[in-house]
Formats: structure tokens, sequence, C-alpha cells
């Protein structure tokens, strides 16, 4: 879906990415190692999801015909998730895809005493006029921006009997809030403000939620 | 003769032992463990505590004789009362103490270091004392274990929780005895077996028939209502029941569910404003503070009359009161027999419930509760088998307080009722779960709570420790959401599910009051008392709706028939069954009574199996299913029955209906047709917690470190689903749903039984009495939708444009 956005353009992916007018990919929140970290702490959560992640963001690429990738944030869930085995995987997937890799460090990634040496961290970049940061709350009010980190979900019923609870990109004035990538990450539903857009992507195809629908 | 040293006692108090009594200390002092059935009253208390005592007074013990574990650790302080009242003539030396989650630290700390004669405390504390390394040493002098209330336990996971803690006793302490007290039950051996697993030969049930005499009387309305449909009459009988409070001095006016019990307790206080201090309420969810306030104005006499839901059915010596009322059917056998109990509680005096319908059906169920009653056709209660989330604890449980070898315990599980039949992949993947997180060992790189060391089972880790110790007094509790105002003062719990549902401004009904949402964060919910003039729907918040026992549908059913001798409920309502007789037929549970009709755009198939509402709701979706209705049908159901509703489709003949309500392919069409694996990830929740795969935190005081280790439950499932599919969690919450939400065992008996019975089918022209509450009922049903997120969300969008073209 082809988003008009303060004269800029973005397309919205199924996939939970955005991409941008030079054909940068925008994804956020992939919480790499975050199953690593609960196992760590004792709780049996089955590791799985950082490499299907990582595999599911590389078709995306390749589908979009990417020129470079962008991870808005919170790549990495936390210290004790940061294993040498999830630093390999991410260091061979890298090197794999041939893209230049650029992160936008979230807040879960400044928890983090150390960085891999081989991946290029910023607070925040532009890309094709969009400014890029993790925190809606950074957000300069005067560009179009693409920012993750709240997780957005959309509450849908249609008041009778269904009800559904979807991930969402949120458009509230200048800043296009991006669902979280990862798989084995939550959401929030979002606390709705006049003029919020929603768009979701139950199957295969991003639909724009009615208002009506929204809870 | 143990009844001996117990003389000085009985003399005091000008009593003499009832043979129930003697038969216990006999079977006690003989060295057997077994089960005593009594009705409520401090008979039973005695019969069981006073031969460890007796056995005391000759052998003057050291240290804990006797642990007495009571389910409602509310009960716990009543408990200590009651059992320190003979030995304060018997035996002043001897001790008894209480150790639950309300203990204090100073007498926590004091029990750490020794243990009394007697400890009481539930089954959790027992749990967490199983963590302590000196545990088996301090209870090295244990005689005894005193399971109290055990009908309550048993059949849910806190029994099979118990089950295993004995086990773990019993493997150290071979010569123990075991003595349960059940209130009455349909399979009261069944009970006795399970709290005492494979290893008690010579076992004994004791039973205390008091001959208690028990009167089942109605409130009849002055003038009945055509159509029965539920909550018709609702609190319109409440002037009837003033007067009937106005007889008595105290009342015990026992309801179904929570929101009843708010909706009663205003309606009266709306009808006697001048009794706003000698009426109170009382429901599991209130404020401990506010429950104990109530109970105390109980027993000083304070109170006219207490509203309250099943939070006050248990009770150790709760001063009888002098009537008891139930509104609404008590759906259940022996929970009525239970709630008359509170009256009369005396020996020898005769217990007394009134009932109040609520609809004119519920006439004939309190005819048929009374016919069942003295029948003593009483509600078995099935216990639970191998929930592995309860097993996986527990093993952990064990690994902290001391080693174990797999072998050695796992002979020690399998003898319990519950784990007798534990397959080798359940056990293996058990092991496996609480050392290396699961058969997908790839998947776990990191997890390791139990270590293999020199062939035994142990855990190690400090933090770990601390936190299994947290996670043990988890099983069975909902998530709670604690109900306050701004000024910190707390009005009680709610299901978290409840309040999500509210938003902030939203009126709600809670303690009694009217209250405005303020704010919910951090599992607390903010409020403020509503305006006087507050308009909007008021969410009133209510508990599960019970389904009709098994034994209770059959007496109705007979009433139906026409059997039992004469009462007044049958000829008050025999008016409504005239009509449908003449309309339609009476339905009974010897025929299938089937009504078609139509109405201006639909038509409406009413099927009665007469089954219990969650067996109806089951078949009502299997049927739409396998008549391939699923879009455009209604299914709504109540106790008697289920009805369908659609365009077209549901003219059958009778052949047509038997095929689609047979028990074949049962399991798949009923997993395919509920929406399942919905129902089994909210069940999931509860089974990771007591699994330890959710961390425990108080509410409000979350820990900082513990943010990120944060997810709920659903992600845990669909986690699970996708990288460890061979999970048993998984399975276990899908049995769990099926059972609980569908009672899917009792819906394969149905289909069983109705493939016996005749089928009558009848047009009619006009809803039936029993039809119309069924036809109400839709426009307050709620299906659960099918088909996948995409195509549900595709159809919304369908209708909107549809709705905005038209």
């Amino acid at each position: 879906m082809i988003l008009e956005h303060f004269n800029q353009t973005l397309e919205l992916i199924p996939g939970k990415a955005v991409l941008l007018a030079d054909r940068t990919l925008v994804v956020g929140d992939l919480h790499l190692g975050k199953a690593t970290a609960f196992q760590a702490k004792g709780l049996a959560i089955p590791e799985g999801d950082s490499s299907a992640d990582l595999n599911r963001l590389g078709t995306i690429c390749e589908q979009v015909r990417a020129s470079r990738i962008v991870i808005n944030g919170d790549l990495f869930h936390s210290p004790a998730g940061l294993s040498t085995e999830i630093e390999r995987l991410l260091e061979t997937w890298i090197s794999t895809i041939g893209l230049p890799v650029e992160l936008v460090l979230g807040n879960h990634d400044q928890k983090l005493a150390r960085l891999p040496s081989w991946l290029t961290a910023v607070t925040s970049v532009e890309h094709a006029g969009v400014h890029l940061v993790h925190d809606p709350a950074d957000a300069p009010d005067d560009v179009p921006v693409v920012a993750a980190h709240w997780h957005p979900v959309a509450k849908i019923a249609d008041g009778k009997r269904t009800s559904l609870r979807l991930p969402c990109f949120l458009l509230r004035r200048n800043v296009l809030v991006l669902p979280s990538f990862g798989s084995f990450t939550g959401g929030a539903i979002v606390d709705r403000e006049e003029g919020d857009r929603m768009f979701v992507a139950p199957g295969d195809r991003v639909i724009e939620v009615p208002v009506k629908l929204l809870r | 003769m143990p009844a001996n040293p117990l003389q000085p006692f009985f003399k005091q108090r000008g009593w003499r032992p009832f043979p129930f009594q003697k038969e216990t200390w006999k079977a006690y002092a003989g060295g057997k463990s077994g089960l005593l059935h009594a009705p409520t009253g401090q008979g039973k208390t005695l019969a069981v505590w006073l031969g460890p005592v007796a056995e005391a007074l000759k052998e003057r013990p050291d240290g804990c004789s006797v642990v007495w574990l009571t389910p409602l650790r509310a009960l716990a302080q009543d408990t200590l009362r009651s059992l320190r009242e003979p030995l304060e003539v018997l035996a002043p030396q001897l001790q008894v103490e209480a150790r639950t989650g309300d203990t204090t630290s100073a007498v926590r700390a004091r029990l750490r270091k020794r243990l009394p004669f007697g400890l009481v405390t539930t089954p959790e504390s027992l749990s967490l004392m199983l963590t302590h390394d000196d545990t088996r040493e301090k209870l090295a002098g244990l005689r005894a274990v005193i399971v109290d209330e055990w009908h309550e336990l048993l059949g849910t996971k806190r029994g099979v929780q118990t089950e295993l803690c004995l086990a773990r006793l019993r493997a150290w302490f071979p010569e123990l005895r075991v003595w349960g007290l059940s209130a009455t039950l349909g399979n009261l051996d069944e009970a006795r077996d399970v709290l005492l697993g494979s290893a008690a030969p010579g076992a004994v049930t004791v039973s205390a028939d008091l001959k208690k005499e028990i009167r089942i009387d109605t409130l009849i309305p002055k003038e009945i209502d055509r159509f029965p449909w539920s909550g018709h009459l609702g609190t319109r009988l409440a002037p009837q029941v003033v007067r009937e409070l106005e007889k008595a001095n105290s009342t015990l006016l026992f309801t179904n569910t929570r929101s009843q019990t708010e909706l009663w307790f205003q309606e009266l206080l709306s009808l006697r404003p001048d009794w706003q201090e000698v009426i109170a309420m009382h429901h599991g969810s209130l404020d401990r503070a506010e429950r104990e306030k109530v109970e105390q104005g109980l027993r000083e006499g304070r109170l006219r009359c207490v509203v309250c839901t099943s939070s006050l059915d248990l009770g150790v010596d709760f001063s009888p009161v002098d009537q008891v009322l139930q509104v609404g059917s008590p759906k259940g056998i022996a929970r009525l027999l239970q709630r008359a109990g509170r009256s009369g509680h005396q020996p020898g005096k005769v217990s007394r419930v009134l009932g109040v319908p609520t609809h004119a059906m519920e006439l004939v169920e309190f005819a048929a509760a009374r016919d069942a009653a003295l029948a003593r056709h009483i509600e078995a209660r099935r216990p639970l088998l191998k929930p592995l989330d309860v097993l996986v604890q527990h093993l952990v449980t064990c690994a902290i307080g001391e080693p174990f070898q797999p072998d050695a315990m796992r002979q020690e599980i399998q003898l319990t009722h519950a784990y007798r039949d534990l397959t080798d992949t359940e056990w293996e993947w058990s092991l496996g779960f609480i050392s290396s997180g699961g058969r997908a060992l790839a998947a776990y790189p990191r997890y390791q709570k139990a270590r293999l060391e020199n062939g035994r089972f142990t855990v190690d880790d400090k933090r770990l420790i601390q936190q299994h110790r947290m996670s043990i007094g988890t099983i069975s509790a909902d998530a709670h959401v604690s109900v306050r105002f701004a000024s910190g003062q707390t009005l009680g719990t709610v299901e978290e599910g409840f309040i999500s549902r509210l938003k902030p401004g939203n009126l709600l009904i809670f303690a009694g009051r009217k209250l405005e949402l303020v704010r919910f964060h951090q599992r607390i919910a903010t409020v403020r008392p509503a305006k006087r003039d507050a308009k909007g729907n008021v969410a009133i918040w209510g508990g599960a709706k019970m389904p009709l026992s098994t034994e209770l549908a059959h007496a109705t059913a007979a009433r139906l028939r026409g059997e039992g001798p004469p009462s007044a409920e049958m000829k008050a309502v025999a008016p409504i069954l005239e009509i449908q007789r003449r309309w339609s037929a009476v339905p009974d549970d010897r025929i299938l009574l089937v009504e078609h009709t139509r109405s201006r755009n639909d038509e409406h198939l009413f099927v009665y199996p007469l089954a219990g509402r969650l067996v109806h709701e089951g078949l009502g979706a299997l049927m739409a299913y396998r008549l391939r209705l699923n879009q455009g049908v209604a299914i709504t159901q109540n106790d008697y029955g289920f009805c369908l509703t659609a365009r077209r489709g549901l003219h059958l003949s009778e052949q047509i209906i038997r095929l689609n309500l047979s028990p074949d392919n049962l399991l798949e069409d009923v997993i395919a047709c509920m929406n399942t694996a919905e129902l089994a990830r909210r069940q999931f929740h509860q089974v990771a917690r007591v699994a330890g795969l959710i961390l425990q935190q108080l509410p409000g005081r979350q820990q900082r470190g513990q943010r990120e280790l944060q997810a709920s439950s659903r992600l845990l499932f669909e986690v699970l689903e996708r990288y460890d599919p061979d999970n048993l969690l998984l399975l276990q919450s899908q049995r769990e749903i099926l059972e609980k939400q569908l009672e899917y065992s009792r819906l394969r008996e149905s289909l069983l039984d109705l493939q016996q019975r005749p089928i009558r089918l009848i047009e009619t022209d006009h809803l039936t009495p029993m039809a119309f509450p069924l036809w109400a009922e839709q426009f307050f049903a709620t299906m659960p939708g099918g088909g996948d997120a995409a195509s549900q969300f595709e159809q919304m969008l369908q209708e909107l444009q549809t709705a905005a073209a038209s």
C-alpha cells in the first residue's frame, strides 16, 4: 500500500516493514535473542525466532529489491540475550544479504555494554527525506518521521461478535509508527487520538482500518 | 481404649462422643488411614483431631506430629481456634500454630526454628515447605496429615498438588496416617482412593450419618409469568424475601454469581434503607478485611442478613444462622445441601433452605433438588488426571528441597491417583522440561533449571529457587486486578478480563457501590464513586454461570415427566407446562424433543437434550458445523436445550437430526467448530504460570530487571506452537479447555445417550414456553468467530460496506 506522507512516498509492506522512495527498507523492534534471555533466567521458552525472523527479513528485501536496510531500534532484546550464537547468526546473515545495514539505536540496544563491532549504529538517520528514529517521543514535528518502539496493535471489533487484535502501522500527524517486526514480541493496543489512522495486514495486503471498526 | 484420655474434655462440656467419633479414633489408633464423611459442624473436627491427641497423651511426642491441611487460608484462624479448644483441657502443653500466606513474618521465623505439635497450613504452604532442605528432619516425628474439606480440593489442581505432597511425605514416613474430611459426594470411595493413593491398604471410610433432617421449600411467586424466560422474575420476589427476612434473626441469602449478589444487596437495601447497618455482602472478591468484618458480624449476631456467594459455603464453626435462602437454582444437589447445612448447624436440628426462583422453570428445579436430596442422589466430583504443569512444578520443588533420583521419584509419583498411568513419554518429557527445556533440545541453548548430578536432579541457583518459591502459590488463582480508590483504599479484586473490557469513564457496580473507572494500570483499577445522576451502561461484574449438574438434570426430567409427590412448586408451574404440552410436548430425558418453527424472516430449531448449558453449547456448535451452517447461524443455549436460528436450512427430518448428533468424529468436529485453538490459547495462561513459564510478581511492584522478561501467555503459546510443537503443555491446555469449557466427557456421554432416545419432532406455530427463553437469548448471544483473522476482518469490512450502501 502506497502512502503519501508529507510529500514523501512510503510503501507499507504486509510483512511489517516500510519501503522508502530510495528503496530503503525500514523495520523496527526485532528483539533478537529474547527467548535466549528468558532461558537464561530459567524460563523454558524455545529459541527459533531469531533466525526465522532474519530469514523473513531477507525474503522481504529480495521481494521489494531493497537497496538498504535500516533497523529502527531494538535489534537486540537484552544483554542476556546477546549470546555468541546470536551474534554469529546476525553476522552471517548480514554478509549473505549483501546490503548495507544501519542500526538506529533503541532503548533496548542502549542497555547493551557493547554492540558487535561490525555494526553501524546511530541515534537517528535520514533517508529519502524521511527522518528515522526509534522512539516517537524523539520525533521532530516538522518532517515526515518513521518510528517504532510502541509495538502498536489495533483492536478491531464489529460490536457484534467478532473482535480481533492485530499488529498495525499507526499514522499520527507526521509520524508513522511501525508494528514490531520480531515474532516473539508483544504489542500494546493503541490509545487512540483524534486523526489517527491505522493499517493492518491480516493477509497478504495492507488495508486501512475504517474508524468504525476500531475500538 | 482411646476414648479414655479424652474423657475430661467431654465431661467438661457435658457432651458424649458420637459413634462416628469413636469409630474414627479407633481406626486411627489401629494405624489406619481413611476418609470421614460428615456434615459441617464441630463433631467431625474432634473425630479426626482427638485420635492423634489421644496418642500424644500417651507417648509425649517431640516436634510436629500432625499437619492439618485446609483448602482456604481464610479458614486457618477458625481451624486453629477449634483445634486449640480441646487441648486447653486435655493437654495445655501441646501447641498448634498456623502457617499460611497470611502468617506474619514473626510467627513464620519462629516456625522456621521449631514446629509445633499441630501445624495448620494450606497445600501451597506445604509445597513451599518441601523446598527447604531441613523439612524432612523437622517433620521427623510426623504421625498424621489431616486434609480438611477434601471435597473442595478434589478435582482441582490444588487437589493434585496435595496428592503429590502427600506422596512425598509418605515416601519419607511410611507409617504416616492420612485422614480426609469430606462433605457428601456421589463418589466417596473414589474420593478416599484419590486422597490416599495406592499405598494405603485397609483404609476405611467412616460415615457420620447424623440423620440430619433437611427441609427444602420454595418461595412461590404470587402470579406466575406465562413465559419463563431466564431472569424474568429477576429480583421481583424481593418484597416477599424481605418479609422472610423479617421473620428470622439471621439469614444467609446465597446467590450463584457475584453479580447477583451485588444486585440483590442493592435491591434489599432499596426496599429497606433502614437495614443499612444490619445487612452485608460477602463474596470471594471483596477485600479480606471487609470479609472478616462481615464474618465477625455474623458471629456476634449483629447482622440480620448477609448476601453471599459460595465464599460462605465453607467455614469451620460459623455461628449457625436461623435460615438459609437460595436465590436461583442451586444447579447442583450437593451445593444445596451444603448451603442448607448452614442453618440448624447443631446435630439434631433441622436444616432448612428456602428457594427463591428467578424464573419459572426454577420452580421445577427446586422440587427436583428436593427429590434428589431426599434420595441422596448427589453429584460426584471427578478427580483430575495427569496435569503435567503441576507435575513439573512439583518436580522442581522436590529438586530444590533435596536432590532426587529419577527412578525412585517416578515410583513415588505413580503411587498417586493422578499420575498412576504416567507414560514413559510423559515422564521423560517432564524431566526434560525441568532440566533442558524440552525434547527439542536445540531450541533451548541457554536454559537450565534442574541439573543432573551423580544421578540426581538438583536445583542450586539461588535466584531460580527464589523465583520458583514465588510461583508455588499460583495454582488456580486467576489473574486478578485490585480495585481501589485513589486514596488507596482497596475494595477487592476482579478478574482481569472484566476490567479490560471497560474504558475510563465507564460505570461499574462492585462491592455494592456504583463506581466509575478512572484508570487501569499495572493490575490496579482506580475507581471513584459514580455521580448520582451518572448515566450509561453499567457493567455488572458476574461470575461464570454454572451448568445444571447431571444428577439435578435427571431429577428435573423426572419431575417434568410427572413423577414425584405432589408439591407446591409443580402446582405453581402447572399452567405453563400445560401450555407447553398443548402446543408441543414437555421435554424429557427419555425422548429427544425437537421443535421447528418459523418466524417472519428465520427458521428456528429448538432441541432439548436436558444436559446442562455447557453441553448444549457444544451440541449447538457441533450441529451447526455439521449442517454447514457456519455463516449466518445464531446459536443459543440454556440448561434445557439449544436453538439454531438461520434464514433457511433447518427444516430437517428425524433421520438427519440423528445423523448430525452422532458421536462419530466428535473430537475432530469439536476442535474444528469451537475455535478450540483460540480457547486453548487463553487457557494456556494458567498452565504456563503453574509450569513456571511466566514470572510471578506482586501487583504494582514490578521489579526493574524483570521488565524485559515479560511476555503474554498468548505469545508464549504461539512461540511454543511454532518451535516446540511437541511440548506437552500445549496438549494439556487443549485437554483442559475441552473439559472445562465444554465438559467434553459429558458431551460425549450425552451424544451416546441421545442415540438411544426416540426423537419427537414437532412443528410448532408459536414459540413454546420452553422455546421462548432460548429465542430471547439470541439478542445477547455472542459467538466465537470462525476462520482466520484475515477472513474475519474481510467479512467485517464487507458488512460495513453493505450497511453503508443500504
